[in-house]
C-alpha cells in the first residue's frame, strides 16, 4: 500500500475526506463526552439534601427539611390517645394510681408528682411542668442539678460541646433553662454527615469505658438499642458536681448494680419516715431488656419500637417510638403468627403477674417504713435499727428496679419476678426484725396502716404542702418559663445551615 | 513503523493533522476520566451509581441484610467462569451505558432474563445448603422442583431491594454518588472571580 501523503498527493479530494471524517469523529466524542458531563451534572443535584447543617443544630424542623418523612412521624410522638393496660402515651397520675407510691418515697421528690411518661416530643414541656424540678421564681434556685436536662434535648450535646460536659452538668436546673429548648430529636442519635446512628452523650461512652468496652465498636444492630441506652438506663449523680453516671462497673443485674453502690456507700436520700438510706432506682429498660428472651434472640429496641412503615411506597423505620402494642401487625407479628387479640393478651398476662408481686412488695415496704417510724418513736438506737434500715433500702431498691422500668414486666418477665422474690424476703425480713425491736419497747400488736387511699390523703400523710408547691409551679411558668423560650429563640435567630 | 510511514500526510497538510489528531486524543482521555472508564474495572457497588438512575437499587441494598456479605456483582454478574463473569459484565455494562446515554431509562427498572438466571444461580450459590439440605428435599416433595422451575424471588419479593422499586421510590437517599467532576482547585479559582 501507498503511503497516505503519495495516494493524497495523487487525489488531493482523499485528503479532504479524512479531514472532515476526523472532524465528524472528533464532534461525536465531543457530543458523548457532553452527554457524560450532563448526566454527571445530575448526579450532583439528584437526591441531594435540601440543606446542610452542623451536627450540633439542635432545632429538629432543620434536620426535618432533609428527611420530612421521619421528622413527620417523629412529631406524631405528640399523640396521646393510646393507652394499653399498664402504659401506653396517655398522661397518667401514677401517684393517684397507686397512693402507696407516695409513702414510699417520702422525703424525696418523686413523692410530689410522678406520671407516666409522654412522647419524646414532650421530653421539654413536661421537664418544665413537673414538681420535682421545683419552682425556681424570685431568684430561689430549682433543689435539682442541671444534670437533669442530660436526657431531655438536642441542645444537650450543643451545649456540651460548646462549654464542656463537667461544666454542663453543674449549677442548678433554673441556670440552663433558656439553653435548652428543644424537645428530644435527630441530634440525639443522629450523625450529620451520613444519618448513621451516633452516640451524643458522654455517660454511656464512659460507662463502657469502665468495663473496658470500645461502643464505636458496636454493630448497627447493637446501635439501635444503644442509642435508647443514653437515656432508658439506671444511672446516679455522681459528687458534688452532679457528673452523670451510670452504675455499671461490676454488671448490669439489679445485685450488681446495688453492689456497685453499696461500695461507694451511696444513697439518693433519706427516707422520711423509716430514715433508711434509700436508692431510687431510675429506669432500667436497656439492662432489664438485656436479660429477656428478645434481647437473646437479637432483637433491638428500634425493631418493635420504630418498626418499618411504608407511605406511598416508599419504606422507612417509623419514628413515632411508642408503644408496639399499639400496632402488633407491624411489631409481633412479624415473627408470631398469632391472633392480634392473643398476642396483646400474652403481653398482658405477663404485665398482670408481674405487677400482682410488685404489689405485693409495695405494701410490704408501706408497713416497713411506717413500723420503723414507729420503732424509732419509741427510742429504737441507731445500733438496733442499722441492719434493718439496709434491708429496707435495698428491698425497695428491688422494687423499683421493676416498677420504675418501662416495659420490664414484658421484656423480662423472669428476671423480675425474681428480683421482687427477692426483694419479698428482704423486705419480711426487716419486718420480722422490726416487730422484735417493737416488742423489746413493749409495743404489741400491729403499727396502724395509714390510711392513704387517695394521692392527697397520701401527701398529706408524708406532710407535703401541695397547695403550696402547685401554686409556685404556676407562677413558675407563667412567668419564668416564656423568659426562657424567648432568650431561646433569641439565640437560635442567629444559627444558620446552608441551604443547597 | 511502516503504519506511520502509510499514516504520515502530505507536507502541507501536516499541521491541520497534528491538531486535529490533538484533539481526538484529548477528548477521549477526557471522556475516559469523566466517565470513570477504571472504576468499571473493580467490583465495588459505588462503581454501579456512577450513574444515578441506580440510586434506588443502591439504597435499598445497602439497608438489608446483603449489605454485609454480598455486592452488587456477587448476584449480577455469573460467577461460574472468568471469561463468562467479565464477557457478561462487559455486555452489561455495555448496554446500561447506551441506554444511559440515549436516555432511554425507564421509570422502573426490570431484570431481563439473563440478569434473572445469573442472580438465581447467584442466590444457589451462596444458599446450597438451604435449598439442597436432606431434610427440606425428604420433607418437602416439592422441593425439587421449586428450586429448578421457579425463581426464590417469585417467593422471597423483597429480597433484598424491597417490593417497591422505581426512579422515585427512594427520594430522600443518601448515597456516595460522585459529587461534581469540577476539581476543588477551579471551582476556587471560579469563586475568587465572582
Amino acid at each position: 500500500m501507498k503511503p497516505i501523503s503519495v495516494l493524497v498527493k495523487e487525489k488531493p479530494w482523499l485528503g479532504w475526506l479524512i479531514f472532515f471524517a476526523t472532524i465528524i469523529v472528533v464532534f461525536m466524542l465531543g457530543l458523548l463526552a457532553s452527554s457524560v458531563i450532563e448526566r454527571r451534572g445530575e448526579a450532583v443535584f439528584a437526591y441531594k439534601p435540601q440543606i446542610e447543617h452542623s451536627q450540633f443544630e439542635p432545632r429538629n424542623e432543620v434536620w426535618g427539611k432533609n428527611f420530612p418523612q421521619q421528622y413527620e412521624r417523629y412529631l406524631q410522638t405528640a399523640d396521646t390517645t393510646f393507652a394499653s393496660k399498664h402504659g401506653g402515651n396517655a398522661f397518667i397520675d401514677m401517684l393517684e394510681d397507686d397512693p402507696r407510691l407516695v409513702v414510699l418515697w417520702a422525703g424525696y421528690s418523686f413523692s410530689m408528682e410522678y406520671n407516666q411518661g409522654r412522647g419524646h416530643y414532650y421530653a421539654i414541656t413536661d421537664i418544665h411542668n413537673i414538681l420535682r424540678v421545683g419552682s425556681p421564681i424570685n431568684g430561689e434556685p430549682s433543689p435539682q442539678p442541671n444534670t437533669c436536662w442530660t436526657c431531655k434535648s438536642p441542645d444537650v450535646p450543643r451545649l456540651m460541646e460548646e462549654i464542656g460536659v463537667a461544666e454542663f452538668y453543674k449549677g442548678s436546673w433554673d441556670t440552663k433553662g433558656h439553653e435548652i429548648v428543644n424537645p428530644i430529636g435527630c441530634a440525639d442519635c443522629h450523625d450529620a454527615k451520613d444519618m448513621s446512628l451516633r452516640i451524643s452523650r458522654p455517660a454511656l461512652i464512659e460507662a463502657f469505658e469502665r468495663q473496658g468496652r470500645d461502643i464505636s465498636k458496636a454493630t448497627h444492630q447493637e446501635m439501635r438499642s444503644l442509642v435508647c441506652a443514653q437515656c432508658h438506663v439506671e444511672y446516679y449523680f455522681k459528687g458534688d458536681g452532679n457528673y452523670l453516671t451510670f452504675p455499671w462497673d461490676d454488671g448490669f443485674s439489679v445485685e450488681e448494680m446495688e453492689k456497685y453502690y453499696d461500695n461507694i456507700q451511696f444513697s439518693d436520700w433519706e427516707h422520711a419516715i423509716s430514715k433508711a438510706p434509700m436508692l431510687k432506682a431510675q429506669h432500667p429498660d436497656y439492662e432489664l431488656f438485656l436479660s429477656g428472651i428478645h434481647s437473646e434472640r437479637g432483637l433491638s429496641c428500634a425493631d418493635c419500637h420504630m418498626p418499618f412503615i411504608s407511605e406511598g411506597g416508599q419504606k422507612f423505620s417509623d419514628h413515632k417510638v411508642q408503644s408496639p402494642l399499639n400496632y402488633i401487625n407491624r411489631t409481633c407479628q412479624v415473627c408470631h403468627r398469632e391472633e392480634e387479640e392473643q398476642l396483646i393478651e400474652n403481653v398482658y398476662e405477663r404485665q398482670d403477674k408481674v405487677k400482682e408481686s410488685r404489689d405485693m412488695l409495695e405494701i410490704i415496704l408501706v408497713k416497713a417504713h411506717v413500723e420503723a417510724g414507729k420503732a424509732w418513736e419509741l427510742g429504737a438506737t441507731d445500733e438496733e435499727m442499722k441492719d434493718i434500715l439496709w434491708d429496707i433500702r435495698n428491698a425497695q431498691w428491688r422494687w423499683d428496679y421493676v416498677a420504675a422500668s418501662h416495659g420490664g414486666s414484658f421484656h423480662s418477665p423472669i428476671e423480675c419476678s425474681r428480683i421482687l422474690a427477692s426483694g419479698i424476703n428482704l423486705g419480711m425480713e426487716a419486718r420480722v426484725q422490726l416487730s422484735r425491736v417493737l416488742a423489746n419497747y413493749g409495743f404489741e400488736g400491729d403499727v396502724e396502716y395509714p390510711d392513704i387511699s387517695t394521692k392527697a390523703q397520701a401527701q398529706q400523710y408524708i406532710g407535703l404542702d401541695m397547695d403550696k408547691l402547685n401554686a409556685d409551679k404556676k407562677v413558675f411558668m407563667e412567668t419564668v418559663v416564656p423568659e426562657w423560650l424567648k432568650k431561646a429563640k433569641e439565640r437560635e435567630a442567629t444559627y444558620t445551615y446552608k441551604t443547597l | 513503523m511502516k503504519l506511520i510511514k502509510i499514516m504520515k500526510p502530505p507536507d502541507r497538510w501536516k499541521l491541520p493533522v497534528i491538531v486535529v489528531a490533538g484533539i481526538l486524543v484529548g477528548i477521549s482521555a477526557y471522556l475516559f476520566h469523566i466517565s470513570r472508564a477504571t472504576s468499571y474495572l473493580s467490583d465495588k457497588p459505588e462503581t454501579c451509581i456512577n450513574c444515578h438512575v441506580m440510586v434506588p437499587q443502591y439504597y435499598t441494598w445497602s439497608h438489608s441484610s446483603h449489605r454485609e456479605v454480598a455486592h452488587c456483582n456477587d448476584c449480577h454478574v455469573p460467577h461460574d467462569n472468568f471469561f463468562s463473569h467479565y464477557y457478561f459484565k462487559a455486555k452489561d455494562g455495555l448496554r446500561h451505558a447506551t441506554i444511559f446515554t440515549l436516555r432511554n431509562e425507564p421509570h422502573s427498572i426490570f431484570i431481563k432474563e439473563e440478569g434473572e438466571n445469573a442472580v438465581h444461580n447467584n442466590c444457589i450459590r451462596c444458599h446450597t445448603e438451604l435449598i439442597e439440605s436432606g431434610t427440606l428435599v425428604t420433607t418437602n416433595p416439592e422441593m425439587y422442583n421449586n428450586r429448578t422451575e421457579r425463581k426464590c424471588w417469585e417467593c422471597h419479593k423483597d429480597v433484598p431491594h424491597g417490593k417497591i422499586r422505581s426512579l422515585s421510590s427512594t427520594p430522600f437517599a443518601l448515597t456516595p454518588l460522585p459529587g461534581s467532576p469540577v476539581p476543588e482547585w477551579l471551582r476556587k479559582a471560579k469563586q475568587r472571580d465572582n
